[in-house]
């Protein structure tokens, strides 16, 4: 397997605070990697450093082998890299599928085109029902799926979810999960934060734990739930993922 | 399901009221009355509040494209508008260039006074934004007050009043109308092409949430920056068509806040973000403003200027969304079902 996005030695520093030290990973083509830390531990920065929010302080960043160090977001998101928000941040005033045509047009740049797109990517996450409704009528679960599918419309290489399962109710979850460990075979790679860990310690193929900025384990679900380091960063107990 | 679809859109191809991306009976019809009430030959002084009407909805038009469709809300388009009359006044009285071809010099630079002031005020968001366009148009306004040379300061600058077509100065208060209204049609057919444009998109999402407009492969501070310059550019084109009807400019007027509150007033009306609201708006308040100076002014000096206002806060509070909201909401009103 080959590496399509690489991090290398990537660190942020706000102030005197080192948000992200050093944590370098990777990402391989069709995989679905979990990234887990508690809260405060810099999966957020990190993926903002991913994405363009925000420059990386030292490191480097590598997409398909090229240095995307420091690009600007729209940049990003054009090389292929798709990303949600943890709050949703909708187009407030658009209807549903307005929403998701605005990422659509990074493949189809004509408005017909961009819509049909966006309406088989609203199916896909069960949305069909909700093409033109606003988007202040949606509920949390619907407005994490439309996150989702804004994320998705670009028919990205690579997609960044961030917490798309929080607030969803327990049947919400488990539709969520197999749909996006179907996303690997469709030649989508999935790079995962998430605290409902039921869902993704059971999807992931590899895992990569976070605290305090730093990277504390990595490697196959069933071994990380019985890691002690990472038993007393995050997890409180031994998991028991049968 | 989808042939049912087709089948209406055959037997009605237009829907009756205002919608984006869309022209609709509705705009047809006002249209249409536009151009009856031009050629009926209304008294003198209501071809003056006519002509107003539709210069004041195209500059609504033009303020709508930065304001309601890129949430670059501006307190300082008289800028523009003054850069647009100036440009094209100065190249005639000086330099003998036919207005014709002037409007477009006025365009082009105000489009790159827009430019520059999305640029200075790149990282400035909300309140801060919209004040720092009050202050640019006050620069602006100095500047003008200060070039005596160039735009005859204070004093102003007058345009010998020799009618002729080349000069674009008419004898007749009809033409000037139909001029007038031309301009409307222009403005609206650019605004309702960003609306059927993935460009108009890109505006929607700047405004409504620049993060995910960033994630989705939009540059905001371009975007933000197109919106300005474009929306500059035409209220330029207002500036001279102005400028060749009262043949006469200072800055002290030209370029005033009070003139780029009526620019931001007029579509917040009428609705904000939508291609038909600024000219509901224009059409509402530009008579009603002007019928109340000519007919109180005397009696009661002021008095227009309270009803005018108590006017407003009755649209603001009851109406949020404008008159394009209103009508929409009528149109989805049934009482006996």
């Amino acid at each position: 397997m080959s590496a399509l996005l690489e991090v290398r030695g990537a660190s942020r520093k706000f102030g005197a605070l080192m948000a992200v030290n050093n944590v370098s990973f990777s990402a391989n083509e069709g995989e679905l990697l979990g990234l887990i830390g508690p809260n405060g531990a810099g999966k957020s920065t990190l993926y903002n450093l991913i994405a363009g929010v925000l420059p990386p302080t030292a490191g480097t960043i590598l997409f398909e082998g090229k240095d995307i160090t420091g690009w600007k977001a729209y940049d990003i998101a054009r090389v292929g890299i798709g990303r949600t928000f943890q709050i949703p941040k909708p187009y407030r005033q658009l209807s549903v599928v307005e929403n998701v045509m605005l990422t659509a047009f990074l493949r189809e740049p004509s408005l017909g085109a961009a819509r049909k797109l966006a309406e088989a990517t609203l199916a896909d996450v069960g949305l069909a029902d909700h093409l033109g409704t606003p988007v202040s009528a949606l509920t949390v679960g619907l407005l994490k799926r439309l996150e989702v599918a804004r994320a998705l419309a670009m028919r990205p290489k690579l997609v960044l979810f961030d917490e798309i399962m929080a607030g969803l109710t327990p049947t919400e979850v488990g539709t969520m999960t197999r749909f996006v460990a179907g996303l690997p075979a469709r030649g989508i790679t999935v790079i995962w934060v998430e605290h409902v860990l039921y869902a993704i310690m059971k999807t992931a193929t590899r895992m990569v734990v976070l605290n305090r900025g730093e990277v504390i384990a990595q490697g196959a679900p069933a071994a990380l739930a019985r890691d002690p380091a990472v038993v007393k960063a995050y997890l409180g107990e031994e998991m028991d993922l049968a | 399901m989808a042939d049912a679809t087709r089948t209406s859109r055959t037997t009605l191809p237009l829907p009756s009221l205002p919608q984006r991306g869309s022209v609709s009976l509705f705009e047809i019809v006002l249209f249409l009355v536009c151009l009856a009430l031009i050629a009926v030959g209304l008294p003198s002084s209501l071809q003056d509040v006519m002509l107003l009407t539709f210069l004041y909805a195209g500059l609504a038009l033009a303020w709508n494209i930065a304001g309601g469709y890129a949430g670059l809300i501006s307190f300082g388009h008289a800028a523009f508008f003054g850069v647009g009359a100036y440009t094209s006044t100065i190249l005639f009285v000086h330099f003998g260039v036919t207005p014709w071809l002037g409007i477009w010099c006025g365009a082009v630079l105000s489009a790159v006074f827009g430019a520059v002031l999305a640029l200075v005020c790149a990282r400035l968001r909300g309140p801060f934004f919209i004040l720092s366009t009050l202050a640019f148009a006050e620069v602006v306004r100095i500047g003008a007050l200060n070039w005596a040379s160039l735009t005859g300061g204070p004093e102003g600058l007058s345009i010998p009043p020799s009618a002729s077509l080349v000069n674009m100065i008419f004898a007749s208060k009809a033409t000037y109308a139909g001029l007038m209204l031309g301009y409307v049609l222009l403005v609206y057919a650019i605004t309702k092409a960003l609306e059927t444009s993935r460009y108009g998109y890109y505006l929607f999402a700047i405004r409504d949430d620049e993060d995910a407009a960033s994630a989705a492969g939009v540059n905001p501070l371009l975007g933000r920056t197109y919106a300005m310059a474009l929306s500059a550019a035409l209220t330029g084109i207002g500036g001279s068509l102005f400028a060749q009807y009262f043949l006469y400019l200072d800055p002290t007027f030209v370029i005033s806040p009070e003139l780029s509150f009526q620019f931001a007033l007029l579509p917040a009306v009428g609705g904000l973000g939508t291609a038909i609201g600024p000219i509901l708006g224009s059409f509402l308040i530009t008579p009603l403003s002007e019928l109340l100076r000519s007919n109180l002014g005397n009696a009661a000096a002021g008095l227009h200027l309270v009803i005018y206002s108590a006017g407003l806060i009755v649209v603001m509070l009851y109406f949020p969304g404008g008159l394009a909201a209103a009508i929409a909401k009528l149109a989805r009103w049934r009482p006996f079902s």
